[in-house]
């Protein structure tokens, strides 16, 4: 049995009719058609589908569409605020942090809520919250230079307001 | 290098941008209307004989649109390699036999996914299982199932570039599973051992792993009003793929049309054409609608392909002073139940061997064998890290006999620029391997931290480094043998370049974006790319050979500087200079000598346009992988020239041996590569880390868990891939050597720095604890048996 559902990706909100076992992933993939998170591995293991929800990091894959109702989606697709990248995705371009890019998106995201919560993290600490995104492209060493990258930007632009 | 404006400068990447905000499009990101899901149906048995194929009650259900079997497509077997020697072996589904588990049966297209997967449920086929053979070993002895009755020669692929095809016959009985031999013999190879001081002999054996891409094999078919088939494919090279699937479907090459889409990894495992992409074109054919197949994972890791499992045989006679006097290997892989890259493979170890060590006299063999796993094929290095770790691993104990330090005695050997590769001929016009393995011993500190672990103090850490190095090739003869570009200048005095690269991460529309901009003289926003649209771009080789900057990028840096011709010609009619007088950059043409006499490109275009019959200069270019190559080279016998340049690394691992619970940590990876010249210096750190984050997944802890042909871990979860917790520190360095064949002298990256990691890591373990692990991956369960057997034996 469908059901009637509202979710709110990005500050839109669409009514949207899904399957209770419809996954969050495919109902952004298919129905919205937002194709930034990607399916890396359908088992929540390889983090392409990482999606914030309400400003917590989740694996689309393994949240049900209707779940993620009431709570507010942001894909990579509604990072970049008016155009103007987040310092994040500037980092990620400038560093080299981007290979094939299937994993970007993810990475992006878990990075952007890493340096919400934590300003000035240490390369352990930029390790351990990207653990759960595997890239096959880069060895790591690039993102991980961004992330720091970016999160001096942030601290910065903070700290002259 | 301060002479360029735009190469050798790490620049962002063009098609970053589009990546980091999700608008970059992958096969399976496409939706069209009425667009159909497929999925396909395949064997659960190793090695069975198809009675029937019942597929009515799925043809029946509603929201299914087609289905189709092997009796689609009766007769038609397709192969990477697919020579008169080897005839095409597979048929993309299965008509009377299967010969894996995962062997494609059936498929179907329905509304959605759920529909597809219960018409799947709903087709019966009836098998009737025969005896498989699961081990390269096994498959060779003598009364072993056979898992290919028949050779199927006819015509070759080939048959239109001149290959010599051979008339339709009937099938030939086969009598082995021997899918391919390579021999090589040259020099004295008796005289050779008689005259070394000291010989050894060792066998190393390694285990199959995954490429692993992110973006799993996805591929989307539709005809057009006219016939023609549209497709986007996960693909490494499209021209490739076009020539391929217009053979298998009866169509003329320019049928078909594959267009572009961004490609999320392939590492060699993407070049092949599958089953899938030929079902998804024949059942959007038979539905009349878009029809898209989406691999899952499992389906991606365990039916397409995979990398080899492999033993090799390594004896090696050396003068007192360490230097090769005969050297004969043996290498047998398990290519699978059909043969997939087998007959490359073992022509490769042959291949990426030989230029790194000068050995006076050689015996070569290699044996592709058929089993009943999993099909194997190219895996960036391809074949080059199972034989460099089981060569390197061999030499460090030889050096170790010896009395020698590791790098003198690879100094000793390595080969120099001007040498001539025996059997092909190939001549390393710029040759960087001895400046690559100083610079990795120097910045990795070897001579301070070699020899200094006491291998009988019972301390739980203990440490040690061990180098290696390898070689790569930068293209090869093999379609489509070379590639064009055309660069078409804009009124503005900008550029756009049609090149049929395939972007899959390696950085290729920028790299090649660089080469015209520097080449054209304007800056690198002023270039915009099309590329990966075999209707939209001229020909190109492809980035499955490492021929990618060095092909490609020579062919577009000639057509830049056929547009920068033409724009001299044009301004020294306007300025009444001569050419030799003017120089083209900043998008000005001036007088040298007089910086403030010159013509702005836009001017230059446009005085064209008025006055030489509306030209608009469009500049293009072409170039051969190997110029004097006539096909390719013979497999069977590493005859005929195989390369224009050979790309080299040395890598130097430190790493940390827990002797309580056999744990090995890498602290640091050095490695210089020489890739002739830097065309973009992040994007080649970013190639090098890629390959050693790869490698050190395959030294330490990937391995496809294959029982009886099935594989017990293809998921993200038991196929465990290296993460941000498991890089080590790493230096990645870049050796200069200026080919003189390349493109602002620049030469293959992508792969070449995969291969000195495996024995850099077991000689660095070596070094550490003393024990010598022979076997990938090395795990912490082979390192306590090993140290225990050491401790028992030293009681």
């Amino acid at each position: 049995m469908k059901r009637l559902i509202q979710l709110h990706v990005n500050g839109q909100t669409h009514d949207l009719v899904v399957h209770p076992a419809r996954t969050l992933l495919d109902v952004l993939r298919d129905q919205l058609g937002l194709t930034g998170a990607k399916r890396g591995c359908g088992l929540g293991a390889c983090g392409a589908c990482t999606v914030l929800l309400d400003g917590r990091p989740a694996a689309a894959c393994l949240t049900l569409a209707v779940e993620a109702a009431d709570q507010e989606v942001l894909t990579i697709e509604g990072l970049a605020e008016g155009g103007a990248l987040h310092p994040v995705q500037e980092a990620f371009v400038e560093s080299g942090a981007v290979q094939c890019g299937f994993c970007t998106p993810g990475m992006v995201l878990s990075a952007k809520t890493l340096l919400d919560r934590c300003p000035d993290p240490k390369p352990e600490e930029i390790r351990e919250a990207l653990a759960g995104n595997v890239c096959r492209c880069t060895g790591y060493v690039k993102i991980i230079e961004a992330v720091s990258i970016a999160a001096r930007r942030m601290r910065e632009a903070a700290s002259g307001n | 290098m301060s002479e360029f404006a735009v190469v050798g400068k790490p620049l962002p990447r063009v098609d970053a941008r589009e990546k980091v905000t999700g608008a970059a499009s992958y096969a399976g990101d496409i939706r069209l209307p009425g667009m159909l899901c497929g999925r396909i149906l395949r064997s659960p048995h190793p090695h069975a004989r198809i009675v029937s194929v019942d597929t009515s009650r799925a043809e029946k259900l509603k929201g299914v649109y087609a289905v189709l079997t092997g009796r689609d497509m009766a007769g038609l077997r397709v192969a990477f390699v697919d020579t008169p020697k080897y005839p095409a072996d597979e048929p993309p589904f299965a008509l009377d036999r299967v010969r894996y588990i995962g062997d494609e049966v059936a498929a179907v297209a329905a509304v959605d996914d759920a529909t597809a997967a219960e018409a799947l449920s709903l087709i019966r086929v009836e098998y009737e299982e025969l005896p498989a053979v699961f081990s390269a070993a096994d498959a060779l002895k003598p009364g072993a199932p056979l898992v290919h009755e028949f050779d199927y020669p006819g015509k070759s692929i080939w048959e239109d570039w001149g290959a010599r095809g051979r008339p339709q016959s009937d099938p030939v009985p086969r009598k082995d599973n021997i899918a391919a031999r390579t021999f090589v013999e040259f020099g004295d190879l008796a005289k050779g051992f008689a005259e070394a001081y000291h010989t050894r002999a060792d066998t190393y054996e390694v285990a199959p792993v995954a490429h692993a891409p992110l973006e799993p094999h996805a591929a989307l078919a539709y005809w057009d009003a006219s016939g023609k088939l549209n497709m986007h494919v996960a693909s490494m090279g499209i021209f490739y793929k076009r020539f391929v699937l217009a053979k298998a479907l009866g169509l003329s090459i320019s049928q078909v049309r594959i267009l572009k889409s961004y490609v999320g990894g392939a590492f060699g495992g993407k070049i092949d054409v599958f089953p899938y992409e030929i079902g998804a074109a024949l059942l959007a054919r038979k539905a009349g609608r878009p029809v898209r197949i989406e691999l899952s994972r499992e389906e991606s890791l365990a039916t397409t392909r995979m990398d080899f499992h492999a033993t090799v045989h390594v004896k090696t006679g050396v003068r007192r002073d360490g230097t090769i006097t005969a050297q004969d290997i043996r290498v047998t892989v398990d290519t699978g139940a059909y043969r997939g890259t087998g007959p490359v493979v073992v022509f490769l170890c042959y291949s990426y061997n030989i230029p790194v060590y000068r050995v006076p006299a050689q015996r070569y063999e290699g044996l592709a064998v058929y089993t009943n796993n999993p099909i194997k094929g190219p895996k960036r290095g391809h074949g080059a890290p199972f034989i460099r770790f089981a060569v390197d691993s061999h030499m460090d104990m030889i050096a170790q006999e010896l009395g020698i330090d590791t790098v003198e005695l690879m100094l000793r050997n390595a080969r120099d620029r001007g040498e001539v590769m025996p059997t092909s001929g190939d001549v390393l016009h710029s040759c960087g391997l001895k400046d690559a393995i100083t610079a990795a011993a120097r910045d990795g500190d070897w001579t301070a931290k070699r020899r200094k672990s006491n291998w009988n103090v019972p301390e739980r850490f203990k440490r040690g480094v061990g180098i290696s190095a390898c070689s790569m090739f930068s293209g090869s003869p093999y379609y489509p043998f070379g590639s064009a570009a055309v660069v078409k200048m804009h009124d503005d005095g900008g550029a756009t370049v049609f090149a049929g690269t395939v972007e899959m991460g390696q950085g290729s529309e920028t790299t090649l974006s660089q080469i015209a901009a520097e080449e054209l003289g304007v800056p690198l926003n002023d270039i915009r790319m099309i590329s990966g649209d075999t209707e939209l771009t001229p020909i190109e080789f492809g980035s499955f050979l490492s021929g990618g900057a060095f092909v490609t990028g020579k062919a577009v840096k000639l057509a830049a500087a056929d547009a920068k011709r033409q724009l001299l010609e044009m301004a020294s009619r306007l300025l009444e200079v001569d050419v030799a007088d003017l120089e083209a950059r900043d998008k000005v043409v001036r007088v040298k000598g007089v910086p403030r006499h010159g013509l702005g490109y836009a001017e230059i275009i446009a005085a064209s346009v008025k006055q030489a019959n509306a030209d608009p200069i469009i500049g293009k270019g072409h170039h051969k992988s190997v110029p004097a190559a006539e096909l390719h080279p013979s497999l069977s016998t590493a005859k005929g020239r195989w390369t224009e340049a050979y790309g080299f690394a040395a890598q130097l691992a430190e790493v940390e041996v827990d002797t309580w619970t056999g744990k090995v940590r890498v602290l640091r990876l050095v490695t210089y590569h020489d890739c002739g010249f830097a065309l973009n210096p992040q994007i080649v750190e970013g190639q090098i880390e890629g390959c050693v984050s790869m490698a050190l997944g395959q030294t330490l802890q990937e391995r496809v868990d294959l029982r009886e042909g099935q594989m017990f871990n293809p998921d993200f979860i038991h196929y465990r891939m290296p993460l941000t917790l498991d890089t080590p520190e790493m230096v990645s360095g870049m050796i200069h050597s200026d080919e003189p064949q390349g493109p602002f002298g620049a030469k293959e990256v992508g792969e070449g720095a995969v291969s000195g990691v495996m024995a850099a890591v077991a000689n660095a373990v070596y070094d550490a604890v003393g024990v010598r692990v022979t076997r990938l991956p090395i795990t912490p369960a082979r390192i306590l048996g090993k140290l225990s057997r050491a401790e028992a034996a030293s009681r």
